[in-house]
């Protein structure tokens, strides 16, 4: 079972909003920054050569002798993905919970909470040379699909954030709420920049950076062989000698990468694995329902 | 570098440890799959030739470590390598320590104090397996207990031991301690000279001091020597003499000092203050500028108000050294006398007159003479014990109660001089005054008449003066000459000695008859002079000599010239007192307290004592505790114990044939740590900076 009964609970007491930037289709929650087809109206405008005739309200023009346009509240549906990263490195996990295992559980909650509204969900697991795609959906037998998608996720390969930005910037037509759980260990320079790219395309991005305990606090002491969980690297080091150089590079790099998503404007979560994650996702949904 | 301990030396084979285990440690490490590889990649190739370093250091403080505590365990010391080959081990042990008067140097503390320090010291440094003694370096020293384990004992005399005031010989003390260690069943010998290592107390051009072995041999002793003054120089300047001599011209009782100042060190000194102390009491004050190692007087003068003994100092301004800076003399300033000249030929023609040049040159400036000229017929009349002397100058035979008066004045103390001339009848003066004269007239010789043209060739001359009787003391070198160019063309021949009388011949006349005769009558003193005291049978009277040999003769007479006068020993010395024959000294005390036993000398040589300790003023007393005062005398320190130069210790090594100079402080290894506290020390900050490092 993935979902927590009491995660689950504590969430729903919540309305998940999304920016106004992102379109929705479900009615009285989600506000559409444009003007389309809908049966509820808003008011009238000048006809201009280009209009839509059928829009003109004849009604008026008997009234006023004049022609106007009619236009219309547009409700719609918030369409979100969860990008998992399920490469060899998320399956490192000193606290019970692998990074995968932690990333799995937090996008299969956000996907119930949004099925459960009415939005629609999908999600995305990728590795090197590899993506799983389930397209988003609003019904409420999809999220099964999701789930049993997720569970089926097991950590190999290198992570590649590249490709997946751009397959996400291929197949998301329209302005979706992309969320991605990744440990980010990408040696490609421009691989956090891609991801981040997608916020250009006025996709609502939210990172989910997800780091290990023993990635943070370094707690080996005796002389340790260290092997890759991607790849075939190894090299034997004295941990103590090293500790205060490896926390002083890794906090390097977490500080880089949390302000890299603020500078592309995008939200930035920093998950532990030995955190409750009930409380990361409430501080996420709370920190969105302050922006509306 | 010998060991004390060698077997220690073994432990160092420890420290091969850290290599071996570097070598040999093999232990398999953890594997451990770890996500965030790419970052421990990273901070190992940054840090990876810090740690190189890390390591190579902790290697080398781990093996230092290991190294440093069994060869402090070895107790090592500094040697030769001739030394090393065949002194290791325990070794019997001698400790000279310096009391020479350059320990009395100090800046705050004596260096004598630190000598103590570092002789207590290097006792507490020996094994308890090495046995020791301690000779105190005196003008006779001797082992202070034959070498052995009496740590206590030893300790107790080097805390009992003082500096002295001279110049100790130390080659003679470090040979008593070489011979002090050849009872000693070990075949090591060490000798622990602790010294200030000045010149005049220690001579490199001696050979250096050799044991004897256990059958015999002569065996080179191991030599350490512990420098108190720290490779410093000693800088002194000292009162090195005081030359004491009246000064008429400045009035009576008037004496000048002149004082010889000597400035040893290499630095020239301006306006040193030195004052003139007379019984104690500041009475003049001076300057003197002294150049680099150079020397300068400075003579101060004073006018006593009354005759008499009195102390007088010359202080200068106190350095490290003050013992030296003050030099004393004991005067004998003489007092106002009185003396009634009798005129036997009285003339209104004051150049015959028989007194005139007596009077003359007993009233001179500067004379402690005050005399009165009476005829024969009023002198009679005088009551003699109004006076201190009386000179009867060519004088008729007294009355037989007058002569009885005179014998009575010279008994209780009183001084008579008698001259001769044509009013004296040889046989009526010997039926009278025959008893008090030193010896008894005979006639009337007449070498030639004064009158005769030749008369001044043909006159008699003096040949033999006694320059050592204080009459005579003055006429020395031109004076003598002056003295002895004196005519004389008639005197008194005189008989035998009497029995029972002393009789001293001052002068001779160039057929052998006396021309000064000096003899002791009960408390009183008797001066014969063989001529006229006016120009009739001699020229004396107009010679340079008469006025001072008329003053002195007075002086003599009553009592205020002695031999003590010239009493001055150096510290380290015997003095030698001649005593009046009513004195009986037993003791000469300092003012400090310290005693000198006074002993008499044989066939009447006075009474002798010392060496004397220290310097300064001293008195002597008879067994009764009554003080003499016309004994006292001062003593001074030797010049030569003043100069506090130096040998280097480079030519003490060459000297001693080793390199185990030592110093108590900078300039050399400190004497006082021994080496092992520094390699203990070594190790313990070497583990703690390992364990510093093995931290980070």
């Amino acid at each position: 079972m993935l979902l927590d009964a009491a995660t689950l609970s504590r969430i729903a007491g919540l309305k998940f909003r999304a920016r106004a930037v992102v379109e929705g289709v479900l009615s009285g929650l989600h506000k559409s920054p444009t003007h389309g087809q809908s049966v509820e109206f808003a008011e009238h405008k000048d006809y201009a050569p280009g209009d839509e005739l059928r829009h003109l309200d004849w009604k008026a023009y008997g009234k006023f002798d004049k022609f106007y346009v009619k236009r219309f509240e547009h409700e719609t549906n918030l369409r979100a993905v969860m990008v998992v990263d399920t490469s060899g490195s998320m399956g490192f996990g000193t606290s019970g919970l692998s990074k995968l295992d932690v990333g799995r559980v937090m996008a299969a909650t956000l996907a119930h909470l949004l099925i459960k509204q009415q939005d629609a969900a999908g999600v995305a697991m990728v590795a090197q040379g590899r993506f799983a795609e389930i397209p988003p959906r609003s019904t409420a037998g999809h999220l099964g699909a999701i789930l049993d998608a997720l569970e089926t996720a097991s950590p190999r390969g290198l992570t590649d954030l590249a490709m997946t930005a751009d397959a996400l910037a291929e197949k998301l037509p329209r302005r979706s709420l992309v969320c991605i759980f990744s440990d980010f260990f990408d040696e490609r320079q421009d691989a956090l920049k891609r991801i981040l790219a997608l916020r250009s395309r006025k996709h609502d991005v939210a990172v989910f950076h997800l780091v290990d305990k023993a990635e943070l606090e370094f707690p080996f002491e005796d002389p340790t062989l260290f092997t890759s969980m991607e790849d075939d690297r190894r090299i034997e080091v004295n941990p103590r000698e090293i500790k205060e150089s490896y926390l002083e590079e890794f906090n390097r790099f977490l500080e880089a990468t949390q302000n890299a998503c603020r500078a592309a404007d995008c939200d930035y979560e920093r998950v532990r694995t030995d955190e409750p994650i009930d409380e990361v996702l409430l501080r996420f949904l709370g920190r969105r329902g302050g922006k509306l | 570098m010998t060991f004390g301990q060698p077997l220690f030396l073994l432990g160092t084979a420890a420290a091969l440890i850290p290599l071996l285990v570097h070598l040999f440690d093999r232990r398999r490490p953890r594997e451990v799959p770890f996500a965030a590889l790419d970052f421990v990649l990273r901070s190992q190739k940054r840090t990876a030739s810090r740690l190189k370093l890390k390591r190579l250091l902790l290697y080398l403080l781990r093996t230092l470590v290991l190294l440093a505590v069994p060869i402090a365990l070895a107790r090592p010391s500094f040697a030769t390598a001739e030394a090393a080959s065949v002194k290791r081990g325990v070794a019997a042990t001698s400790i000279v320590v310096d009391t020479s008067l350059a320990l009395r140097w100090g800046e705050g503390t004596r260096l004598f104090e630190r000598a103590k320090d570092e002789a207590k010291s290097a006792l507490r440094g020996l094994s308890g397996e090495e046995p020791a003694t301690v000779v105190i370096c005196t003008r006779n020293p001797t082992p202070v207990a034959p070498v052995g384990f009496e740590r206590a004992r030893l300790m107790g005399a080097i805390d009992d031991a003082a500096p002295g005031f001279e110049a100790i010989d130390l080659n003679r003390c470090l040979e008593v301690a070489a011979r002090s260690l050849d009872d000693s069943p070990l075949p090591n010998r060490r000798l622990v000279l602790v010294s200030a290592l000045t010149q005049a107390s220690l001579r490199l051009e001696a050979q250096p001091p050799m044991g004897a072995g256990l059958k015999g041999e002569k065996v080179k002793p191991e030599f350490v020597v512990r420098d108190v003054a720290k490779g410093k120089d000693l800088p002194n300047r000292a009162l090195v003499d005081v030359h004491a001599e009246a000064a008429p011209q400045l009035g009576p009782r008037a004496w000048q000092f002149t004082f010889t100042v000597r400035n040893f060190s290499k630095e020239a000194a301006r306006d040193v203050e030195l004052l003139l102390e007379v019984n104690g009491e500041v009475v003049q004050k001076g300057f003197v500028d002294l150049a680099a190692e150079g020397t300068a007087q400075k003579t101060l003068s004073w006018r006593f108000a009354q005759g008499g003994v009195a102390t007088v100092t010359g202080r200068l301004e106190a350095d490290a050294l003050p013992d030296d800076d003050a030099h004393s003399v004991v005067l004998s300033v003489p007092r106002v006398l009185t003396a009634l000249i009798v005129n036997g030929s009285p003339s209104p023609q004051k150049y015959k007159d028989e007194a005139f040049f007596t009077e003359a040159a007993l009233s001179a400036t500067g004379s402690p003479v005050k005399a009165v000229v009476r005829d024969a017929d009023a002198a009679w009349r005088e009551k003699l014990s109004d006076y201190d002397v009386v000179l009867l100058l060519n004088v008729d035979t007294p009355p037989a109660e007058v002569a009885r008066a005179l014998g009575e004045f010279v008994n209780a103390g009183g001084g008579l001089f008698v001259s001769v001339g044509d009013r004296v009848d040889p046989d009526a003066w010997n039926a009278v005054m025959g008893g008090l004269l030193p010896r008894k007239l005979r006639v009337v010789k007449t070498a030639v008449e004064p009158n005769q043209g030749d008369a001044s060739t043909r006159a008699a001359r003096l040949t033999q003066v006694a320059l050592d009787h204080p009459v005579m003391v003055p006429f020395t070198g031109r004076a003598r000459e002056g003295l002895l160019s004196t005519r004389f063309y008639r005197y008194a021949l005189f008989e035998g000695d009497a029995q029972g009388v002393e009789t001293e011949v001052l002068g001779t006349m160039d057929d052998g008859a006396p021309a000064f005769l000096a003899s002791r009558r009960g408390k009183g003193r008797v001066f014969v002079y063989a001529s006229t005291v006016d120009r009739d049978w001699s020229d004396l009277p107009i010679r340079t000599s008469f006025l001072p040999l008329m003053q002195r003769v007075a002086g003599w007479l009553t009592g205020t010239l002695d031999e003590r006068e010239e009493v001055r020993p150096k510290v380290g010395e015997v003095v030698t007192l001649k005593p009046e024959a009513n004195q009986s000294p037993a003791w000469a005390k300092a003012a400090s307290g310290a005693e000198v036993a006074l002993t008499a000398l044989p066939q009447g040589g006075g009474v002798t004592g010392g060496p004397m300790p220290e310097p300064g003023p001293w008195q002597v007393v008879d067994a009764k505790g009554a003080v003499l005062e016309k004994l006292g005398f001062a003593v001074a320190i030797d010049a030569g114990a003043s100069n506090l130069a130096r040998h280097g210790l480079d030519a003490l090594s060459d000297w001693l044939g080793e390199a185990s100079v030592r110093t108590s402080g900078s300039g050399g290894p400190e004497s006082s740590t021994p080496l092992w506290t520094w390699l203990l020390t070594a190790a313990v900050v070497a583990f703690f900076l390992e364990g510093l490092l093995l931290r980070k």
